[in-house]
């Protein structure tokens, strides 16, 4: 019981955390319908705005100026970079991306240095939020959950219940459509864009204060982001956080159970075989945790290839 | 095939007599120097330039002074196979590399095939940071030298200075990343319970610097009631691992082997308190003009994986002190003898090599996470306190049944 309490709180926290972070991706790919390889990258940049700032101004104008800095850049990449090979389709999109995540993070290198910057949240947000079974509840993963949760109800209520959100999706379904309503559709697109780019600032600035701010965070966390937004179902915001809860709860419950394929072989007889044979028969599934997603994220493709709930093929 | 020797030979010579005017010796550094490892990497290649400066001013060597090459090895082994190729091109006679065990097996391997076909033009690599086991067991060479600890001897000295200070505990917890590094760890702590009188309660390998969120691990680690977590995690592992540990209110010490890395102690705050380290270097040891001389030409403290890799230049220029090719073509093979002879004299303790396997034997030291250190770290007021240096003879290991090293004739 203890073990189902902690492992499902460690899970839904870290899933809302994935979520926090991939939303932006899945908000510019389901509107845009660019896949942008530099979120990652708008990330860590939040991360280290809010470092630069927060050093000065104190930790809540870190949180407020990192994704406002971070959203424009996101604005000035779509109107200056994306905009122009937009025309030549996808695969140039997704190259410029790649390179700008290469420059964004030397970027970083050079201006911050190698090392894990000093990013932290203050003091007095350092305390437990509540204590089970004799483990202390750091409130901090409270707050990312918290964030997270405001985010996806912002988002889908922006993007569902206002006319905001009308214009926007009318301008990714039809926009010759939409631009002849008299809707400036590349400024929308510019928007939507900043938006994402803003969304994966404020992930960086919540989420670096917790975790080390370093020039690799957005290497080790990129993948995964890809990840949730494909088993998720690409573009789909309810998919997304879905998919990184799920993502959340498996790698929390595997690292606490010792299976390996010998320990099932151990029901029918076959475990003291299978221990003489060892490799991957032994290997066991806390070792391979991190792998989970990527395991399942193959089972998806294979099984809905759209995703738990895209719609698009 | 003799006429292919006699050829070679005659080739040889004449190269060598082609080359009579002045040889200077040149030194490769194959380093990450992009990517996710260039923090690492970069203070490798910044600590050879700083030794290697030190020999120039003293004379160099051969009448010329000693050239140092840096190549990007991109972190990875493909990439150091490639920049091997170019250092052969260009000339280098003693390859140095130090982040990542991987890429270390990489150039070890392609150092022997090299040597094999060119006789007489050997090459030497000069390890200063790759750990695993196998470098100096089953890849065991003549010209391959580790001038750092391995995993047993890092845990038997933290097992035995914890112990002393009475920090050890009864419970260990074992947690390492599962690579050869990781595993080389975990097989050092299981081996070390006997002696250390402790138990393995639990032992866990999980995967490189791919797992964000730690917590599940810490229930874990409490659950399964330890009181001393072992560890050989470097980098975010080590890190999100001393958070989480920190968050979750669990009372254990960390007995660790990178605690050092630049970065670490301010991230972790006053969570590192209190825990354990066992390295190459101890920032408080003997004098302070080490350390300081290297702050004042390279503008960092040198408290990471620097003083192991000058002690090894160090132990470079001494073997070079003793030899005269009288400006003529650099006998490589015959630095390689000096090296092993070598009694090199860090502010820690004497460093030697180990004939048999190229092991350096030498001083490891166990420190301790304290407040107001002498030397804080990263702009904190904590730094590391040494708890007690365990000599090169009582940290050394029996050399490994595996290694089978060809000496030259």
């Amino acid at each position: 019981m203890e073990f189902a309490i902690i492992s499902t709180l460690n899970g839904v926290t870290y899933g809302l955390l994935l979520f926090m972070v991939s939303a932006g991706l899945t908000l510019i790919f389901g509107m845009m319908g660019v896949l942008n390889f530099a979120h990652a990258s708008f990330y860590m940049l939040g991360a280290y705005v809010a470092y630069a700032v927060s050093s000065i101004f104190g930790f809540w104008a870190g949180l407020i100026v990192a994704p406002i800095v971070v959203g424009l850049t996101g604005m000035v990449v779509e109107r200056y970079l994306l905009r122009r090979v937009h025309a030549h389709g996808h695969a140039h999109e997704l190259l410029l991306t790649f390179g700008l995540a290469m420059i964004i993070e030397e970027m970083i290198k050079l201006f911050f240095g190698d090392f894990p910057v000093n990013y932290q949240m203050p003091d007095y947000l350092r305390f437990s939020a509540f204590s089970v079974y004799g483990t202390d509840y750091p409130f901090f993963r409270l707050f990312i959950g918290a964030t997270a949760v405001v985010m996806f109800a912002l988002l889908w209520g922006l993007l569902t219940r206002t006319r905001t959100g009308i214009v926007v999706r009318a301008a990714e379904r039809l926009p010759s459509m939409a631009e002849a309503l008299g809707h400036n559709i590349p400024i929308v697109f510019m928007c939507v864009f900043g938006a994402g780019a803003a969304l994966a600032g404020l992930a960086g600035a919540v989420a670096g204060a917790f975790y080390p701010t370093n020039p690799n965070m957005g290497l080790e966390l990129g993948v995964i982001v890809f990840v949730v937004v494909v088993v998720g179902g690409l573009g789909s915001l309810k998919g997304s956080l879905l998919a990184s809860l799920i993502i959340g709860l498996f790698s929390s419950f595997a690292v606490g159970l010792d299976w390996s394929v010998a320990s099932i072989l151990d029901l029918v007889g076959l475990g003291g075989w299978a221990h003489s044979i060892g490799g991957l028969l032994t290997l066991e599934l806390s070792s391979v945790s991190a792998t989970i997603p990527f395991a399942l994220m193959l089972i998806v493709l294979l099984v809905r290839p759209a995703g738990l709930m895209g719609e698009r093929n | 095939m003799n006429k292919f020797a006699a050829l070679a030979a005659v080739s040889t010579l004449a190269f060598c007599a082609n080359a009579a005017q002045a040889d200077p010796l040149k030194i490769g550094i194959i380093e990450s120097l992009s990517g996710a490892q260039t923090s690492s990497g970069r203070l490798y290649a910044t600590a050879v330039q700083y030794s290697v400066d030190k020999i120039n001013a003293a004379g160099g060597f051969n009448g010329e002074d000693i050239q140092v090459v840096e190549y990007d090895n991109a972190g990875g082994a493909t990439g150091a196979a490639d920049k091997f190729k170019q250092a052969v091109a260009d000339g280098v006679d003693i390859v140095i590399q130090g982040a990542s065990s991987a890429i270390g097996g990489q150039i070890t391997e392609d150092v022997r095939k090299h040597n094999l076909r060119n006789p007489g033009n050997e090459m030497i690599f000069i390890n200063v940071g790759g750990e695993a086991m196998e470098l100096t067991g089953d890849k065991c060479q003549f010209y391959h030298f580790r001038y750092t600890t391995t995993a047993p001897m890092r845990v038997n000295a933290l097992v035995s200075a914890m112990k002393e200070a009475g920090d050890l505990g009864t419970k260990v917890f074992s947690i390492n990343q599962n690579y050869s590094w990781g595993q080389d760890m975990q097989s050092a702590i299981e081996s070390a319970a006997q002696d250390g009188g402790f138990e393995v309660v639990d032992a866990v390998l999980h995967d490189v610097n791919k797992i964000q969120d730690f917590a599940p691990f810490v229930a874990r680690i409490k659950s399964s009631g330890a009181t001393t977590v072992m560890t050989g995690n470097w980098s975010n592992d080590l890190l999100l691992l001393m958070k989480a540990t920190g968050d979750a209110g669990l009372d254990v010490t960390f007995g660790t082997a990178y605690l050092d890395q630049p970065g670490n102690i301010a991230n972790a705050g006053e969570t590192a308190l209190g825990h354990y380290i066992a390295n190459n270097y101890d920032n408080t040891a003997g004098d302070a003009s080490f350390a300081e001389d290297y702050k004042a030409v390279t503008g960092q403290n040198p408290i990471f994986v620097e003083p192991q890799t000058i002690f090894a230049i160090g132990a470079l220029g001494q073997a070079l002190e003793g030899l005269d090719f009288g400006g003529g073509a650099v006998d490589v093979t015959k630095i390689a003898l000096a090296l092993e002879d070598v009694t090199y004299e860090s502010p820690v303790g004497p460093i030697t090599v180990r004939k048999e396997d190229h092991q350096t034997i030498r001083p490891v030291v166990v420190s301790k996470v304290v407040k107001d250190a002498k030397y804080p770290a990263d702009d904190t007021s904590m730094g590391f306190q040494s708890v007690g240096v365990v000599s090169g003879e009582d940290a050394i290991y029996p050399v490994q049944d595996s290694c089978q090293m060809k000496r030259p004739n």
